[in-house]
């Protein structure tokens, strides 16, 4: 048996718009999986800005569907409610667990929407309330935005990156010391022993492996948070024992 | 089973934290810096972290002397001097102030063996590569075979395949490191070395980790072309070392890119 359970927490799949590759069906991204070993993955779909939530929606539910293995589950994306292009809460959210759909994501700057209270208020507190994670990825680098959102929405169980390679703890450290239910995925955090630094201020708890495959390879990060010289417990929680935690408390 | 329990680099990484074998820094830097929050910028901390790794030597220029014109080489050496066994300077040339660079290369060979090489900023001083204004000091170079790292980046007006493209044709004898590979126009950086006459390295920073890339350049350029950098303080050695193990290229070409390609240029004691 290894010895760290890895979940990944930032994995894109799908036939990607603009080319390159990205794994298309479960199994290739097992095998990607089980060169680096990565346990579980939390998946969205690679052209969510581009496509439609529905459509997207739809693609991630029958990736997950076709994994047999019990590794993967998805990520669905909102929209504002006034439009009524998804279900209500209750019932979007009774499909996303009949479908291995973990948490939510959402885009509102390629869907053309205001992220906040008056377009996605009753869905967003009712995620709230059944402790539904949320993926701000489509808020990365984007942090006037990210700013704004989390002060409208401190009670979710949220998760951002960030994509520069600069460090961004300036952007990221006001962030997790207001709100006790953000988490940072550690995807670019490229910081020297910077990995140990956050999870000593703000505790492990906070932070989460992500590889933001395909873009970048999942094993990047994972000899940073092994060596990061943190302690075994505290390397365990960051690899996966925290998203695991966040996703089987959601109530679907 | 991962790479990290099969293969046998990754294993030795993942369990002890380094290898039996130097890893030398091509690119790193050193002082604050305005756009981000350096934790560990400062030399005994870089000197610290790196040894956890088994970093031999770090060649860096300093940000301050990148960055602040009064800020001379000669601090960067006396820095040098206080860790004379890991920290190795490039000496850092602002198109400016030509009366600098002569100053500074006038000192150049008392500043061995701590001295080893030059680092050019095309973008940040918003001087095109080609520029006469860095012949003095490309020229010195070359009459040398020192190496030079430019900063460069795909489709940059300043050092971009156009710009590097002329001053590599110039100066057939200068030992030229292209920093970042060209980011972005992997395309132009492969022309780079296959027209070059050898004396062309890709140096790796901020590639490591990006997904398929090094599998490229391995197999366009090969693995005998590419040189390891960190940009530390900006980038921690355990994510590039993890970059570089986690593609999908042999060990020789991960031994290459750690050190065997800078003892074939340098030598083991420098
Ligand atoms: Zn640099």
């Amino acid at each position: 048996m290894r010895e760290l359970f890895f979940y990944d927490s930032m994995c894109a799949v799908g036939l990607p718009l603009t080319g390159g590759t990205a794994a298309t069906t479960p199994d290739e991204l097992h095998k990607e999986m089980d060169r680096y070993g990565i346990d579980k993955a939390l998946v969205r779909h690679i052209n969510l800005p581009n496509i439609n939530a529905e459509l997207s929606n739809e693609i991630v539910a029958e990736f997950v569907g076709n994994d047999h293995s019990g590794r993967i589950r998805g990520v669905w994306c909102i929209l504002p409610e006034q439009c009524e292009e998804l279900p209500k809460p209750d019932l979007l959210f009774r499909r996303m667990g009949e479908s291995g759909i973990a948490a939510l994501t959402l885009a509102p700057f390629s869907h053309r929407w205001i992220p906040c209270r008056l377009t996605i208020g009753r869905i967003m507190d009712a995620a709230a309330e059944r402790h539904i994670p949320v993926l701000l990825d489509n808020f990365t680098g984007r942090w006037q935005e990210l700013y704004a959102f989390l002060k409208e929405f401190p009670r979710n169980i949220t998760m951002i990156q960030d994509r520069s390679k600069h460090g961004p703890d300036r952007l990221i450290r006001p962030l997790l010391e207001a709100y006790e239910n953000l988490h940072y995925v550690i995807s670019c955090h490229w910081v020297p022993e910077g990995i140990r630094d956050l999870a000593e201020r703000y505790g492990a708890e906070r932070l989460l492996y992500g590889s933001n495959y395909p873009i970048f390879s999942q094993g990047s990060m994972m000899l940073s948070l092994k060596q990061s010289g943190l302690p075994m417990d505290e390397i365990r929680k960051i690899s996966g024992k925290n998203l695991e935690n966040l996703l089987n408390g959601a109530q679907l | 089973m991962s790479i990290w329990e099969e293969h046998p680099l990754a294993r030795r990484f993942w369990k002890e934290g380094r290898a039996d074998f130097p890893i030398y820094d091509m690119h790193g830097h050193m002082g604050s810096l305005n756009t981000i929050h350096l934790a560990r910028a400062e030399a005994d901390q870089m000197v610290a972290h790196m040894r956890r790794i088994g970093v031999k030597h770090l060649v860096f220029s300093h940000h301050h002397a990148l960055f602040e014109p009064s800020f001379r080489n000669v601090r960067a050496w006396e820095i040098c001097r206080n860790h004379p066994d890991i920290l190795r300077m490039y000496v850092a040339i602002n198109p400016h102030y030509p009366d600098h660079i002569r100053e500074d290369l006038a000192l150049f060979d008392s500043w061995k063996p701590f001295a080893v090489g030059l680092k050019l900023l095309p973008d940040y001083h918003q001087v095109p590569l080609n520029d006469r204004r860095y012949e003095y000091a490309l020229r010195f170079a070359a009459e040398r075979k020192l190496p030079v790292l430019s900063h460069t980046w795909g489709g940059s007006s300043c050092n971009g395949y156009p710009q590097l493209a002329e001053v590599i044709h110039k100066y057939p004898g200068l030992i030229f490191f292209i920093a970042h590979a060209l980011f972005g126009d992997w395309e132009g950086a492969e022309r780079l070395v296959r027209e070059s006459a050898g004396n062309v390295y890709l140096e790796l920073t901020a590639l490591p980790g990006e997904r398929g890339l090094l599998e490229r350049l391995t197999a366009s350029v090969g693995s005998e072309r590419l040189l390891y950098g960190t940009d530390l303080p900006w980038f921690d050695e355990y994510q590039v070392v993890g970059g570089v193990l986690s593609a999908d290229i042999t060990e020789q070409d991960m031994r290459n890119i750690f050190y065997a390609n800078v003892e074939r240029l340098l030598g083991r004691d420098w």
